[in-house]
């Protein structure tokens, strides 16, 4: 009873953020728009590392760089959906307070707008890849692939940054409208710290440290090693984790998922909280 | 009411600046958010340039460019879209039925959301720079002055040129600032000289005031690097962009008149939820 | 002197938005009207009747599809820079301001679109938030007001600017009866303190268009169906005036029924409280008071009396033939 209440909120939200997302315009140009955004986002990487090397792309590095940025979308993607969910339903549409009140799970409902988020994401994703390895010369041989720890490693690495969206989003309950500023900013966090685009061993070392606490650091080493494994090996130097093997790097993964599920719940009750008490759940604050 | 048609405006625009100005004052989240945050992507992309052995320049090409996102994302979030939030909250109406230009309204906006991006940008640019140990060149500050304030006048042009056109795509604004974000960080060379793309993609981009104002100042910090990274030497950039400014404000006083009649006749324009 | 607003032939058609879908909707239908300055005017109709429409074509947000209209003597689709110099609007419900702005600041906001002096617009500001009881709140922050302090708020936007000419609609929507008095109150006040001032409000509420104003026009379906004193509209109803009178007994009661303005009458003794009930129709009000004194010449005292007569809701429900949602 319960469950398919949830399932129906979930179905709900995501025919929603459906939608929102894509149910704007029409398809062609919401394909073309899906295609644009994150090419520009890899292309800036190439041309940064192009102006450097003058024009040589086929090196392990630039694999290692313009992988990780693929597979970064879904952090920047999701992060920023869903807070945006919430900062876009109380300022502009004042309808937070509405969905808020209503019997439904606030969770179940933000997952599902998420969710919608995560399948478009991926088609740009997979289409930045394919550009990569057709154009660029990127290192990625389908039939070297090591399925059982990429798909493994896609699954929990995808329900850690649900998890963490839903944190951050409520962050945003409590915080104005220059908040739009978490999305960049803590996506950054991990952009830098993760070994995202390069390897946290050119960081200082109390910065490899936080590094070391973070899921997403796990998430993108296991994503290369299970998409790539014969980059993985010629990378020149360290990335940093040399020293886990395929299932540590898995474990691990899973592991700090778990204790992220439970400081993210802590911090969205108490923002929950804290928002109510405050009376801020539907305010707005455009000037 | 014998005041001038200038003074007028004037205080409209004051009137308009103010709650952006003192929103930033009141709304003390955005320190953390909006400076701390932005230092992020830009340390990412300096440490690619520090993994790949740069030359030292590439890492404050990359602090300059950050600064200017702030202003980018300013016109995006806080200009393009206002006219329409403006309309859904219901001010819009009170603004059309005061006795002002309406250019008034938009350049109290762009004033207010020009002064709050400052601060923010000047602040990553400070940081960076001594997060990264950046020496950058003072030697022409008339120069410096300049450009700046002629890339902020045709930036906020364009600014407020999409305020209007914004009004007619209504709900799709967002996706469409949305997709003007990394694009536009590419085109514009934000993070790397723009010169890299080559010279008609670069001259395309330049129409957009950032690319040359950002290219101008790097030259301008980095003395020498112009002829290697520059991509027109500073006079023409500067010239171009005196250009622009005058072509954007036109424009955005051509579009603004446009929708304030297309609203007029179809009566859209003060209706909210369409 | 000019009048405030003239309306000859207005006609407002709203397209569909794509020419497929949708009919066309006539808001205003070749719509007449005359409103002289120091008036209190009234606008009544049903919902989609076309009053915001007229009011948003009078403030130069909306231009006509035919027709032709003056607010002060200025057209108002070619002269609107002169037009808006001299009027304001308020319209009920409005969430008009940043939140994030205090009261006092969000007024000062639109005093500057009006380009008045900071110094006389704080003082005015002052003043009439004094005046509506919110000095207290000026203050604090707009996002905290309540909906009947907002309104407050709105209405004070609205005449800071001392308009000669202000438009308001449903000013009262939604406040309780303290906070609609005294906006009413204001608003009478302000009309009567300079005799160039003039009010255009709709509203839903009968009796505050009773009470305030001088001339109503009943709107429907973007005509004007009529436009005088709300007592000249009440004649317009041929509604029975009804009067009834508990007297202490009364033996003589042969002239009543010929009284000038009795239309019919009928009487009730009630031997067991020893009283007389009379029961009137009458065709003139002035009858009551001939009534009066037949019965107290005829030496019986008045116990009780009770006069019933049309209202405007009465006329609106005629002329329009259906009540208020
Ligand atoms: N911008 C518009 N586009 C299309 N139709 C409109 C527009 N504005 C008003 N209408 C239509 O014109 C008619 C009159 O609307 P208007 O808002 O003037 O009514 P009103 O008398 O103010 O009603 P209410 O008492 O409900 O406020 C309605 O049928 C409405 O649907
Ligand atoms: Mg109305």
């Amino acid at each position: 009873m319960a469950v398919s209440h949830d399932l129906r909120t979930f179905k709900n939200a995501a025919w929603l953020g459906w939608q929102m997302e894509a149910n704007w315009t029409d398809p062609f140009v919401f394909a073309t728009y899906s295609i644009v955004k994150p090419l520009a986002g890899s292309l800036i990487l190439v041309f940064m590392y192009i102006v450097i090397t003058g024009g040589e792309t086929q090196t392990p590095f630039f694999s290692y760089m313009f992988i990780g940025n693929a597979f970064y979308m879904f952090v920047a993607e999701v992060l920023f959906g869903v807070t945006w969910v919430i900062h876009d339903d109380r300022e502009h549409y004042m309808t937070l307070k509405q969905v808020y009140i209503a019997p439904i799970k606030f969770y179940t409902y933000v997952f599902g707008r998420a969710a919608i988020k995560i399948a478009i994401t991926t088609v740009g994703v997979l289409i930045t890849l394919a550009f990569g390895v057709i154009w660029l010369g990127v290192e990625i041989d389908l039939g070297a692939v090591d399925w059982l720890v990429f798909i493994p490693a896609l699954l929990i690495g995808l329900l850690t940054i649900l998890i963490m969206g839903l944190a951050l989003g409520g962050v945003t309950f409590l915080t104005a409208k220059h908040g739009m500023g978490i999305n960049e900013g803590i996506a950054g966090v991990f952009y830098v710290l993760s070994g995202v685009i390069f390897p946290i061993t050119v960081l200082p070392g109390w910065a490899q440290t936080i590094s070391h606490l973070l899921p997403v650091t796990y998430w993108m080493e296991a994503l290369r090693r299970g998409l790539s494994p014969d980059l993985m090996a010629s990378l020149p130097g360290s990335t940093g984790l040399s020293d886990f093997s395929n299932l540590e790097i898995l474990l691990t993964l899973a592991l700090s998922t778990v204790a992220f599920l439970f400081i993210s719940t802590a911090i969205f009750r108490y923002a929950d909280r804290t928002a109510r008490r405050k009376g801020k759940i539907d305010w707005t604050t455009s000037y | 009411m014998t005041d001038t048609w200038l003074v007028t405006n004037l205080r409209a625009i004051r009137g308009r600046a103010y709650p952006r100005v003192i929103g930033s004052k009141r709304e003390l989240s955005w320190l953390f958010f909006d400076i701390t945050l932005p230092l992020l992507t830009v340390s990412a992309y300096a440490y690619i340039y520090k993994y790949i052995q740069a030359p030292d320049e590439f890492v404050g090409f990359v602090i300059l460019g950050g600064a200017m996102t702030a202003f980018w994302l300013n016109i995006l979030w806080m200009m393009a879209s206002q006219l329409y939030w403006e309309k859904e909250i219901g001010n819009l109406q009170l603004y059309l039925i005061a006795p002002i230009s309406r250019m008034s309204i938009l350049a109290g906006m762009a004033v207010g959301g020009l002064f709050m991006t400052a601060i923010r940008a000047s602040a990553t640019m400070v940081i960076g720079v001594l997060l990264f140990g950046i020496v950058l060149s003072f030697a022409q500050p008339v120069m410096l002055i300049l450009i700046f304030v002629v890339t902020m006048i045709s930036l906020y042009g364009m600014g407020m040129m999409f305020a209007s056109l914004y009004l007619l795509l209504g709900r799709e604004a967002y996706h469409l600032s949305n997709l003007l974000t990394e694009p536009v960080y590419l085109a514009s060379g934000l993070y790397f000289p723009v010169k890299a793309l080559g010279f008609w993609a670069a001259a395309g981009a330049s129409i957009i005031p950032i690319t040359l104002g950002l290219d101008a100042l790097r030259q301008l910090f980095y003395p020498g690097s112009g002829a290697e990274y520059g991509f027109l030497s500073v006079n023409t950039e500067l010239a171009i962009l005196a250009v622009l400014c005058v072509a954007f404000l036109w424009l955005s006083k051509y579009s603004l008149d446009y929708m304030e009649k297309l609203g007029k006749t179809t009566g859209r324009l003060t209706l909210r939820w369409q | 002197m000019q009048s405030a607003v003239e309306v000859k032939g207005l006609t407002r058609v709203f397209e569909p938005k794509k020419k497929k879908e949708g009919k066309s909707v006539t808001a205003l239908n070749k719509v007449d009207l005359r409103i002289a300055r120091g008036e209190l005017f009234g606008l009544l109709g049903p919902n989609g009747a076309g009053k915001t429409t007229l009011l948003k074509i009078l403030s130069t947000l909306l231009l006509p599809t035919a027709g032709k209209a003056f607010v002060a003597g200025f057209d108002v689709e070619k002269d609107f820079t002169e037009v808006r110099k001299r009027i304001n609007m308020v319209s009920g419900g409005e969430i008009s301001g940043y939140g994030l702005l205090t009261v006092k600041e969000n007024l000062w906001m639109f005093t500057q679109f009006y380009g008045m002096k900071s110094s006389v617009a704080k003082q005015r500001i002052d003043e009439m938030l004094a005046q509506f009881g919110l000095a207290d709140k000026k203050d604090e922050k707009v996002r905290t007001l309540s909906t009947g302090q907002r309104q407050k708020m709105n209405v004070i936007r609205g005449f800071v600017t001392d308009p000669e000419i202000i438009f308001l609609d449903e000013p009262t929507l939604g406040l309780d009866v303290n906070a609609s008095r005294v906006i009413r109150e204001f608003i009478v006040d302000w009309v009567q303190a300079k005799d160039n001032r003039t009010v255009l409000l709709t509203t839903h509420y009968m009796m505050e268009a009773d009470q305030l104003c001088d001339r109503i026009a009943i709107i429907d379906d973007g005509r004007i169906l009529a436009c005088d004193t709300p007592e000249n509209l009440k004649k317009l109803v041929k509604m029975n005036r009804t009067l009834k009178l508990d007297v202490t007994s009364l033996k003589d009661t042969s002239k009543f029924g010929s009284l000038t303005g009795v239309e019919q009458f009928t009487f009730q003794d009630d031997a067991e409280k020893d009283q007389t009930h009379l029961k009137f129709i009458l065709t003139d009000d002035s009858a009551v008071t001939e009534i009066i004194s037949e019965v107290q010449s005829k030496g019986a005292r008045i116990l009780s009396l009770q006069k019933t007569e049309p209202t405007l809701e009465d006329v609106f429900i005629k002329m329009v033939g259906k009540g208020f949602e």
